[in-house]
């Protein structure tokens, strides 16, 4: 079917692109292998949606496409977790900053 | 003994004058954290006698009051007092949450709105919401029940203990996280009752029931930031 061609290049691209950016030191090696295994994954789901009906059953959740639906709102809401504990940290170095700049002027009595 | 008033203020340029005035006849000197207000907060703290420190822009009453904490520090504090901005916290309950650590009986003396001394205009909503934020910390933040205000900002401390509490929340959740800092840790502490009053005023800037969420949500955020 056309989806699974176009997401085959989709997967293909993504495969790629993980290893140049693993090549440019953009990336560690482990990580580029973690995606890869995701991006494989999700390659064979697309050539053979049986893997996922079956591993959906061992959930107890009747459709494969159902069990991909929901572990993709987990690991979105993981993925959004992390951009908060990420903004949060950020916002504790701004305030670090924004401190140090207000005490600058701030001396021991005995100068 | 030297004893420092840490005063945060945000927007309190009609206020911060009297505040100040009224809480320096009880200690040394006063720090007046202007959080990056955009009014005369800071002029007017200054002019009612405190040394103001200013933050550039706004960061919220936990990180004013970690500031005004070090800022005092610097300054050779002894004892650091912890005091909103809005004339919520009467200044006459200072030598009572002072004497504890001028004693050497404590480290930290917690202000409490629910050891006897009836907070004045407190709504019975607040009431309520302070009495599951006492559940809430216990279960979730792990903060001893025997602590019976969740929430109050009326606090006093010596130099070395100030140095010890490592309280990173900028914004609300602070006061659950210092509260947890303290009792888990080795320092000695103990709840005074100290008088609050409110007005209209201080209950229309002061903190909201939908808060409590926020202040769970950042709890939850903070236990997972360095």
């Amino acid at each position: 079917m056309l989806i699974q061609y176009i997401l085959i290049l989709a997967m293909a691209l993504a495969f790629v692109t993980t290893w140049r950016r693993a090549m440019q030191n953009v990336i560690r090696v482990s990580e580029a292998i973690g995606w890869s295994l995701i991006w494989i994954a999700a390659s064979v789901v697309i050539l053979q949606p049986e893997v996922a009906t079956r591993l959906a059953n061992l959930f107890g959740v009747g459709r494969g496409v159902d069990l991909v639906v929901y572990a993709s709102v987990a690991g979105l809401f993981l993925l959004v977790f992390k951009l908060f504990i990420l903004h949060e940290s950020l916002e504790r170095k701004l305030t670090d900053l924004v401190r140090r700049d207000a005490l600058r002027d701030v001396k021991p009595p005995h100068e | 003994m030297k004893v420092i008033a840490v005063i945060p203020a945000y927007h309190e340029a009609g206020r911060i004058e009297e505040t100040v005035r009224s809480v320096l006849p009880f200690v040394d000197g006063a720090v007046v954290v202007d959080d990056g207000s955009g009014d005369s907060t800071a002029l007017n703290a200054a002019a009612g006698g405190a040394t103001v420190v200013r933050h550039r822009v706004n960061r919220g009453q936990g990180a004013a009051l970690r500031t005004g904490t070090e800022g005092a520090l610097r300054m050779g504090a002894d004892v650091i007092v912890h005091i909103d901005a809005d004339g919520q916290h009467d200044p006459m309950s200072i030598p009572n949450l002072i004497a504890p650590l001028s004693t050497g009986e404590c480290d930290v003396v917690f202000g409490s709105r629910f050891l006897g001394k009836e907070a004045i205009g407190m709504p019975t909503s607040r009431r309520v919401l302070l009495s599951a934020a006492r559940t809430f910390n216990a279960f979730a933040v792990g903060v001893p029940r025997r602590v019976t205000d969740p929430q109050s900002g009326y606090r006093a401390m010596t130099a070395p203990a100030a140095r010890a509490i490592d309280f990173r929340h900028d914004r609300m959740a602070h006061c659950s996280e210092i509260l947890r800092l303290v009792t888990r840790s080795g320092l000695r502490w103990r709840e005074v009752p100290v008088c609050v009053h409110y007005s209209s005023e201080s209950l229309r800037k002061g903190q909201k029931p939908w808060d409590a969420a926020r202040i769970a949500w950042q709890l939850l955020l903070g236990a997972f930031t360095n």
